[in-house]
């Protein structure tokens, strides 16, 4: 029996008279992909955001574990912060211009484990390994790798703090057929080996129904169903990355 | 109709090779020849005493208003002043001021503009308001009513013309902050827990300064030209002190004998300000080479 | 009839790292009445191609080859004689709605600036490009048309720029990646306006995209693009459903609702691409021969394909 992670209550948020998300509740499992389905416009980002603390809801509650993230001071959220995390739908702004690959990568090692030169370049060269990228990618701008790169070189910046709740933000919907195809099987291995949670927001029905335990569709800021999806995709554990 | 750019940045293309800004600076020859140029004059500038083969005020009205000869290469003024040696010790003058003018504006400038852009709300409503302030005054007569009020020196000349530049800086960063803020990079940092300070430092003053130091580049053409102007009119420089405005003031009853008391100033004025015009338009290219100002200029 | 016969493509560019091959010899033909689909990833050179037809590439592009349109050599001909054909004879949607509309300018004058360039009178002009936008299905023509392109949602803008460049009636229309960056309704919506459009002119379009349920729905023919070269190319469903190039079938099987398949690897640069068979390091019925020699391709029963095997 799973315990639930996250835990959205009645979430709220408008902006002048317009409201983006009403009365949001749902929860998430440990270990478990909810898809968050809805079309542009319809608040699914928000949600993400909200629960980043990247924006601050009108009203509601997230707990994590039990605690409610709203109510932490700045002291108790950087704690909190290497759990939760996020990756972004546009690979070309979603790592810093001016920094190669490998400050990107080894930037939140330095914020929160404070290591050393050495230990961080040991640290680097697994996390490369785990996502699939070569260590000649380590020295490249962003500007110089694709799209399916900068998205490995996100999810190894991530996946270096060890989250357990990771937001993806439309994470492939800026890539190629093929190019997706990889990057979902790569996140799905990273949950298995790791049992971290993700909140997959998509307007792609059919990359949900591959990815997601259960589905919650969202219109016009309501959820309006939550279910179980079937048909997600079993990967063999012979491929991966 | 929007053409497709199979630029540098395409990773198709890109691939193998680090573009340093160094590889970018040296590759852009203009950007290149003008450094060189400007260097060569600041140099000179620096110099003066050493090169320079008379005083600057050495009065000789014996020798006033000489044609250039092998003794003046320049000529001499109606003074008998050798015009060639303060035109070197003008340019010390000329480039202390550009320089100081334009380092008290960039300092002030990304200070409060960043601080502005990047944290918002009340910091934001005020200095903005005290940008709009000092934006509205037109510049040249607030220039004038500062150096009148406070009286003609090097100094004073300084203040007034950072008074008067600093607000643009200011407007530019804070847009550009705003602009860097708004990037998932930066919500990615402060997702992994960074703090204000390092997000500033690391993540959003990179990617903001660029059009600010494009900016200042182009500026100290418009400094130099500023300062020429006041000295012009009579304010900002005492007269003994070798300035190419002053010098052009003075030479300007002259012009129909002795034109060259005011053609070397204006030229040296001229060539100066292309100069750093030139190398603001590369540094934009380098710095900037998305945006679709560099461009125009590149193509 | 053969409305567009294109021969022989060759299209690289001039950089600092030495040239890009984004197009390497690539011949097709649309027919008059035909849907031709140009299928491929990022790299694959299809915008390319588009862009050559109507010489909208950058200063450092070579192009090379021949495309024949109504007699003439559209690569061949200079800018005066382009321009001419442009708007006119072939039409072009491009790729991002929002940046080819004037934000400071009402709709409906965007409309119909171009047939106030034709000659109507403002009245004329106005009243057609009301048609145009109703034939459309833009709701509401009359307010749409005083109202500004924020005020619209993404698929209106996309409909709003076919609108305006089909406005001339044109022989030939080259839509450029007409569903990208939207969402899976808006796709729908597009995908179904496409093929009413199909459906009632039967005009000829070549449509670039890797939007593949798109290609599927209103393609007649398509030509599969890897490396800047055709690797396969046949009749639209049916190579969908069974492709035979293992590109194409790698494609298709990474498609979520196939099964999501990765196909491994990436493409390779355009700046050093391969000896003999650009897609072989990827592909896993690899044999020696694939090193060897550059397979051409071979045409069967109105299908070809680019693969050393058979």
């Amino acid at each position: 029996m799973r315990s639930t992670l996250i835990d959205v209550q009645s979430l709220s948020k408008q902006y002048g008279r317009q409201k983006v998300i009403d009365e949001v509740s749902f929860s998430v499992e440990e270990g478990e992909t909810l898809g968050l389905f809805g079309i542009s416009g319809s608040g699914k980002t928000t949600i993400g955001r909200c629960i980043m603390l990247l924006e601050k809801p009108d009203c509601g509650k997230i707990l994590f574990k039990g605690r409610d993230l709203l109510k932490m001071n700045r002291r108790e959220v950087f704690g909190v912060r290497p759990r939760l995390q996020m990756i972004f739908q546009h690979p070309e702004t979603s790592l810093n211009p001016k920094m190669r690959v490998k400050e990107s990568i080894a930037e939140p090692l330095l914020i929160h484990r404070r290591l050393g030169r050495s230990e961080i370049d040991e640290e680097l060269e697994q996390l490369i390994r785990q996502v699939g990228l070569r260590p000649e990618h380590l020295e490249r701008y962003p500007q110089q790798i694709s799209g399916g790169e900068i998205q490995r070189a996100v999810l190894a910046r991530i996946m270096s703090l060890e989250p357990k709740f990771v937001v993806a933000d439309e994470p492939t919907s800026m890539l190629d057929a093929s190019v997706q195809a990889q990057i979902l099987r790569l996140m799905m291995g990273l949950q298995e080996d790791t049992g971290l949670a993700y909140l997959f927001i998509s307007h792609d029905l059919d990359v949900l129904r591959a990815v997601s335990d259960r589905i919650a569709f969202i219109e016009e800021g309501s959820i309006s169903l939550i279910e179980r999806n079937e048909c997600k995709k079993r990967w063999s554990r012979s491929k991966r990355g | 109709m929007k053409c497709i750019s199979i630029s540098k940045s395409n990773p198709a293309i890109q691939g193998r090779i680090k573009w340093t800004p160094c590889h970018r600076i040296m590759a852009n020859r203009t950007v290149a020849v003008c450094l060189v140029l400007l260097a060569a004059m600041v140099l000179i500038a620096i110099l003066a005493p050493w090169i320079a083969p008379y005083e600057p005020n050495d009065i000789n009205l014996k020798e006033s208003l000489q044609s250039p000869s092998k003794e003046h290469w320049l000529g001499t003024d109606h003074l008998g002043r050798d015009i060639f040696s303060r035109l070197l010790y003008g340019a010390t003058t000329s480039f202390t001021i550009a320089i100081s003018v334009v380092a008290f504006a960039l300092i002030w400038g990304i200070a409060l503009g960043g601080i502005a852009g990047y944290f918002g709300g009340l910091s934001d409503d005020i200095i903005s308001r005290v940008i709009d302030l000092f934006l509205s005054f037109p510049s040249m007569i607030f220039a004038l009513a500062i150096v009148g009020a406070l009286g003609s020196s090097v100094l004073n000349l300084i203040m007034a013309l950072a008074l008067v530049h600093w607000a643009s800086y200011a407007r530019l960063m804070r847009g550009q902050v705003l602009s860097a803020k708004s990037n998932d990079y930066v919500s990615s940092a402060r997702v992994i827990g960074a703090s204000d300070r390092r997000i500033l430092v690391k993540h959003i003053l990179p990617n903001a300064l660029a059009p600010v130091i494009v900016l200042a580049t182009l500026d100290m053409g418009h400094v130099i030209l500023s300062a020429a102007a006041l000295s012009f009119l009579g304010l900002g420089i005492p007269p003994s002190v070798p300035e190419w405005g002053s010098m052009l003031n003075a030479g300007k009853e002259f012009m129909r004998t002795s034109p060259y008391l005011t053609l070397f100033p204006g030229m040296a004025i001229t060539l100066t300000v292309i100069l750093f015009s030139l190398l603001g338009d590369g540094f934009q290219e380098i710095l900037d080479p998305e945006s679709e100002v560099s461009g125009l200029v590149a193509a | 009839m053969s409305l567009l016969d294109v021969n022989d493509l060759n299209v690289g560019f001039q950089t600092r790292l030495g040239t890009v091959r984004a197009v390497n010899n690539v011949s097709f033909e649309i027919d008059k009445g035909e849907v031709f689909g140009l299928i491929g990833e990022s790299g694959s050179g299809k915008s390319v191609i588009g862009m050559s037809l109507l010489h909208l590439l950058p200063r450092n592009a070579r192009v090379r080859g021949r495309a024949i349109f109504e007699g003439s050599d559209l690569l061949a001909l200079d800018e005066e004689k382009m321009q001419k054909f442009r708007g006119e004879k072939i039409a072009f949607i491009p790729q991002n709605p929002t940046a080819s509309l004037n934000p400071l300018m009402k709709n409906g004058l965007q409309a119909s600036e171009i047939f106030e360039q034709k000659g109507y009178s403002r009245q004329e002009a106005w009243d057609r490009a009301l048609g145009v936008m109703q034939s459309l299905l833009i709701r509401e023509p009359e307010v749409s048309a005083k109202r500004y392109p924020h005020q619209l949602s993404g698929g209106m803008k996309q409909r709003l720029v076919a609108g305006i460049s089909l406005s001339l009636e044109p022989e030939l229309v080259i839509a450029d990646e007409p569903t990208k960056g939207l969402d899976s309704i808006s796709r729908k919506r597009a995908i179904e306006f496409f093929q009413q459009l199909e459906g009632k002119e039967r005009r000829s379009m070549l449509l670039i995209t890797h939007d593949l349920d798109l290609a599927y729905e209103i393609c007649d023919r398509l030509a599969v693009l890897y490396a800047g070269e055709i690797v396969e190319m046949g009749p639209a469903r049916k190579l969908m459903d069974s492709p035979e190039h293992p590109y194409t079938r790698g494609l298709i099987k990474s498609l979520p609702k196939n099964g999501l398949e990765p196909l491994e690897g990436s493409s390779p640069s355009l700046l050093g691409l391969p000896d003999g068979c650009f897609f072989r390091e990827r592909c896993n019925c690899q044999t020696i021969d694939c090193r060897k020699w550059h397979p051409q391709l071979s045409l069967n029963n109105g299908w070809m394909k680019r693969c050393v095997l058979p």
